[in-house]
């Protein structure tokens, strides 16, 4: 029988992903930290990190995101997974539970990759009927995430946004904006971010994820990669501070997965997403409440200089664009780093 | 168009054997080349499954080199997929793999030690239940046929190779004796999970059949039998203090009807 847990609301505040290095630090240190994300197929064996997550759950509100459900499939739903991640949400009792629009099982193989979908009312049907199952068997509402791409599949009749805010409206679910993934695909596949967030029912928003990227060189210009590696950078926390401009304060979670850095570096980012909300919300902005505000245009060159930490560069990009735009009267005062 | 299941399936077997001809008119990549965007696909998953497998047979990879378990755990990725998302289940199949890949026939320990790399990443997944102290049979000593329930995350198995010496031998690289790769003896492996980390045992013939056969549910009675025909002069005593000791015992059950009450127990599946 699961154990009661007390229930713990994850705040409007930033949180980070939990990886198994840093398992040992947050127990010994229980550092302060808004909340805390796992990945929902690392704890689903009997291992010693679940009975260490079990123990973390009790001080910290949980977020369980599931990496491998692929709602995408055509295949359908497996339903040996989905009775694994029901199990694993009744034992942790997690506030928020969320998964990615994309595929990754095809033929019985695990990719181990987050496929892009052919956005098509085929497959919009397909992917409603598994979001359906999935939250009848959970009792809650998933949130499901953005995806990053590197190819589009051909033959779409609807953007991404537009399937997104098709499932919102169809299913109840609401959405985890991955404001890196946004920033990586509008990138690579050469369309507006700015565009793609405004096409998003605002107040379905209930989780926002931050990342870094990696940035390959080809014949046909850079490709961002979006492996997790680095600090959030300049232009993706710009843009995630037209986001809170426009939809108001969310739980953010920083993302850190490979080349792992110690969790004080990890938890610093958290500190610059909470400072930004913050800065935001006084500056009377981010108290938005999902109905759409205007974005400006979010360019790489804008951030292309070097900085220590990313942030302080974003921070001195949006303050002034968001004072003088909502707030003549404060133009005066000075940007808060 | 080619229905949902039928485009993902083009794609999937893309990603897993390279091969992206025919798919230009599938997919799009802005002004870039379809076809080496599709590889990265290809690149995460061949490299993130490669860290999957690394993380499970570091000593494997140690003992044949970086670069050609690469180059190994890329064509087991082709041939053996992950069927589910849970990674800590995948590499079950990679030393039978390893056993007779190319080059490695001939070094017959790497497929062992690979064997036993396996068995720790199952038993760190297990669960560990309290184990019984020893006062508990002497409260089921009035018990016709007392049974003893062992530990879920218990492995058993007979390495052709020595294993565990090879495996011990790497825990300090720097000091890393190569004679050890150069033996032929077996060794009666016994490991368990200890809250985060693995115990072992090295066991004679007679000690490993009996936690053998009690561990595959065989009961007390027929788990001693079997180690008396290893060895007339087994000590049943001392085995079972031994089995308290080393916390594998986490019940003490009456046997029912013959068929004593066993969890969920895996062992062994190869010998």
């Amino acid at each position: 029988m699961p154990r009661q847990f007390h229930p713990l609301p994850i705040p409007a505040a930033a949180g980070i992903g939990l990886r198994a290095p840093h398992i040992g630090d947050m127990l010994k240190w229980r550092p302060a930290a808004g909340w805390l994300e796992v990945h929902a197929e690392n704890y689903m064996g009997d291992g010693s990190a679940v009975a260490a997550l079990e123990t973390l759950r009790q001080s910290y509100p949980l977020s369980v995101h599931g990496v491998g459900l692929s709602l995408g499939s055509a295949d359908g739903i497996d339903r040996d997974h989905l009775a694994r991640l029901v199990r694993l949400c009744d034992r942790l009792q997690p506030d928020l539970v969320s998964e990615h629009l994309a595929w990754s099982v095809a033929d019985g193989a695990f990719l181990n990759d987050l496929l892009p979908l052919r956005y098509d009312d085929e497959a919009l049907a397909l992917v409603v009927r598994n979001i359906d199952q999935v939250q009848s068997a959970l009792g809650r509402p998933l949130l499901i995430e953005n995806l990053s791409a590197y190819v589009a599949l051909e033959g779409a009749s609807m953007s991404e946004a537009e399937f997104l805010a098709q499932l919102v409206s169809r299913t109840g679910c609401g959405l985890l904006l991955d404001v890196n993934n946004v920033y990586v695909s509008a990138h690579n596949l050469g369309f507006d971010a700015n565009g793609f967030i405004a096409g998003l029912p605002g107040a379905a928003v209930g989780e926002i994820h931050l990342a870094g990227h990696a940035a390959n060189d080809t014949d046909f210009g850079p490709v961002l990669i979006d492996d997790h590696g680095s600090r959030v950078p300049p232009a993706v926390w710009t843009l995630y501070a037209r986001v809170i401009e426009r939809i108001g304060r969310r739980p953010t979670l920083i993302e850190w997965d490979s080349d792992l850095p110690s969790l004080d570096v990890l938890l610093g980012e958290a500190m610059w997403a909470d400072l930004m909300m913050g800065a935001l919300a006084r500056d009377g902005a981010g108290s938005a409440s999902g109905a759409g505000g205007q974005l400006g245009p979010v360019t790489t060159d804008q951030c292309a200089a070097p900085v220590r930490l990313p942030v302080l560069k974003a921070f001195h990009l949006v303050r002034p664009a968001a004072s003088l735009a909502n707030y003549p009267e404060r133009r005066n005062r000075r940007a808060v780093a | 168009m080619l229905s949902l299941e039928a485009l993902q399936r083009r794609i999937a077997r893309s990603v897993l054997d390279g091969n992206v001809m025919g798919l230009s008119a599938l997919v799009s990549a802005g002004r870039a080349d379809a076809y080496s965007r599709l590889r990265i696909y290809r690149n995460n998953t061949i490299s993130s499954l490669t860290t999957t497998l690394m993380a499970v047979f570091p000593v494997t990879a140690r003992l044949v080199d970086e670069r050609y378990f690469r180059y190994a755990a890329a064509a087991f990725i082709r041939r053996h997929p992950p069927g589910e998302p849970r990674l800590v289940r995948y590499g079950e199949r990679f030393p039978c793999f390893l056993r007779s890949f190319d080059g490695l026939t001939q070094m017959p320990f790497v497929a062992e030690t690979a064997r036993l790399e396996w068995f720790i990443a199952e038993a760190l997944d297990a669960p560990a239940q309290p184990s019984c102290p020893l006062s508990a049979i002497a409260t089921a000593m009035d018990a016709a046929a007392p049974e003893l329930q062992l530990q879920p995350s218990l492995r058993l198995f007979v390495a052709n190779r020595p294993a565990l010496s090879i495996w011990t031998a790497h825990q300090k690289p720097d000091d890393f004796d190569g004679s050890v790769l150069a033996r032929t003896h077996s060794e009666r492996i016994c490991l368990w999970r200890e809250g985060e980390f693995v115990r072992f045992r090295l066991h004679d013939a007679a000690e490993f059949a009996f936690r053998h056969a009690l561990a595959n549910g065989q009961g007390l009675n027929r788990a001693a039998t079997r180690a008396l025909t290893h060895d007339p002069r087994f000590d049943l005593g001392s085995a079972i203090l031994r089995l308290f000791q080393d916390g594998l015992v986490t019940a003490v059950t009456e046997e029912d009807d013959g068929q004593p009450t066993t969890g969920d127990l895996h062992h062994d599946r190869d010998d």
